[in-house]
């Protein structure tokens, strides 16, 4: 309870500092949706093109969409710390973060704000919308929305704090997290009805990309019960898991002691 | 003379800096395996479902467009944006300027030089990998194609270095220029053919990518076509044509941003 209470309060500081500079803060929220749209274009065109493909429609991918932007959103604007681990490890800042006496994880991740991520869910937040009216959902399917965006979120944060965590495995760290990163985002931005077979497991169970964007919207369409009961299962699996390899991790950390103090 | 040197002094410290750490190639390889891997297998399913020819192009020739675009994303060079806007932002234009080198040629040759060894190596491998795979489109042999590839990649990354510059430069004027470089790179990632192959373009939006700048800086993926034996000098013209209006931009916007900075000291 201490630890949420502290989170919200460095979210909301975090919130106000960004804010400060009104100009470049909504700059980055705009521009963020709009660079967003991109997706919808290129998926758009794609169906009108060839086709409808394993029965994912163009509404079907702007819900694709809004589950994958809004996830990310959440993450990476008030978790926007944990991108930030790279440079804190290499740079000898991480002590300051060992030395405070709140929970390490919960500490780092808010220790920064993503102020473009709040493009992403506003986007995310519309996508779902429209994809809601295109598909006409029911009382059931919008609450099965909102319950699968807190799923794909704690999913996405698993991840990003699995991937971010491997900066205290290499030297130089910055590049490989950002590589691994993007091999799991991009899967997760593609038509899910490319995805079939053996590609379909990999992306689902072991780069879990599809679980963020294409299963859940599978979910909605079909009202599946089994998938609702799997994802709930692979949530609380890579929950776990990613606290684990963060702490596990952690210990490979060597001070670079910079006498910097944190600077 | 000297700029040639500088040039070359550039490209073969930072090729050698590439070898020694491995790290990069690793992360442009996860980068393209993520891409371009997973473009193709959707890609060969959707042409297979649809008979293996959609509107007149043939997976063969969309997995070869689709690999020139991912193959010349390696280089990197829409990072010149940031780096330059990151020169603004911590001062370190002024040191550079101080130095008896063009700053924004130096920024250029400083970029190719980064992602130059990455390209290579994957471009070889990856290339030899798709042809395994899939073979070679019949245009690769004609004579037009083997002249005009290695000028319209030239014209490419001129024409990416130039626009991504400019991007860049404004970091002299707003403070974030993050919003314009994602627009533009979103821009050309759309009309350059990344994950929809040009020949599956509508008609409209072929049109846009023929003649807009963030078209014809990826007019490489064009190459591959048979369209492109009938038509590459037109799209020569219209590449050539936004270097001229873009470099002219760029040196003039350089002019002012010179005299927009302030030496702080310290």
């Amino acid at each position: 309870m201490k630890e949420i209470k502290f989170a919200l309060y460095a979210i909301k500081k975090n919130i106000q500092n960004s804010a400060e500079l009104k100009t470049s803060f909504l700059m980055n929220v705009f521009g963020m949706a709009i660079n967003n749209t991109a997706f919808i274009i290129i998926w758009v065109f794609f169906v009108k093109t060839v086709g409808v493909i394993n029965g994912w429609t163009a509404s079907d991918i702007i819900g694709l969409l809004g589950f994958q932007a809004i996830c990310f959103g959440i993450v990476l604007s008030i978790g926007d710390g944990l991108r930030r681990l790279p440079d804190l490890v290499s740079s000898g800042s991480f002590d300051r973060f060992l030395l405070s006496p709140k929970n390490l994880l919960v500490r780092i991740a808010t220790s920064s704000f993503g102020p473009s991520a709040v493009g992403d869910t506003i986007f995310g937040i519309i996508c779902l919308i429209f994809y809601g009216i295109l598909i006409h959902a029911t009382l059931y399917q919008i609450l099965l929305i909102i319950f699968l965006i807190i799923v794909t979120t704690i999913i996405f944060l698993s991840l990003v704090i699995i991937i971010y965590s491997t900066s205290f495995l290499f030297t130089d760290s910055d590049q490989v997290t950002t590589g691994i990163f993007n091999f799991f985002l991009t899967p997760s931005l593609f038509n899910g009805g490319a995805f079939h077979g053996l590609m379909k497991f990999i992306f689902t169970f072991i780069v879990p990309s599809l679980l963020v964007g294409a299963i859940p919207v599978e979910i909605v369409r079909d009202i599946s019960i089994r998938k609702i009961l799997l994802i709930s299962a692979l949530t609380v699996f890579w929950f776990f898991l990613s606290i684990k390899i963060f702490n596990k991790c952690v210990k490979k950390y060597e001070s670079s002691n910079f006498m910097t103090f944190g600077n | 003379m000297k700029a040639i040197r500088l040039a070359s002094k550039i490209l073969k410290t930072l090729t050698k800096d590439r070898m020694h750490y491995p790290e990069r190639l690793i992360v442009d390889t996860l980068s393209v395996l993520a891409r371009f891997g997973v473009l193709i297998t959707l890609y060969s399913y959707v042409f297979k479902i649809n008979g293996g020819v959609i509107n007149n192009t043939t997976f063969v020739v969309a997995a070869w467009s689709m690999f020139f675009y991912f193959s010349f994303m390696i280089l990197g060079l829409r990072n010149i944006s940031k780096v330059i806007m990151h020169d603004v932002r911590t001062g370190n234009v002024e040191v550079l300027f101080s130095k008896p080198i063009s700053y924004i040629f130096y920024r250029f040759w400083w970029q190719i030089g980064l992602g130059l060894y990455s390209f290579v190596v994957i471009t070889i491998v990856g290339g030899l990998t798709l042809y395994l795979a899939i073979g070679f489109p019949s245009t690769f042999a004609s004579s037009i194609f083997l002249f005009t590839v290695p000028f319209v990649f030239l014209g490419g990354v001129i024409l990416s270095l130039i626009l991504y510059g400019i991007v860049g430069l404004l970091a002299f004027w707003i403070q974030d220029i993050n919003p314009v470089f994602w627009i533009v790179d979103k821009a050309v990632m759309i009309l350059g053919g990344s994950y929809l192959p040009v020949a599956l373009f509508p008609l409209i939006m072929y049109k846009i990518a023929l003649y807009s700048p963030f078209g014809a800086s990826q007019f490489l993926t064009h190459s591959v076509y048979e369209s492109w034996q009938g038509n590459w000098y037109e799209l020569f013209s219209i590449q050539f044509f936004w270097i001229i209006i873009l470099g002219f931009t760029l040196y003039f916007m350089f002019r002012g941003a010179k005299k927009k900075v302030s030496v702080n000291g310290g």
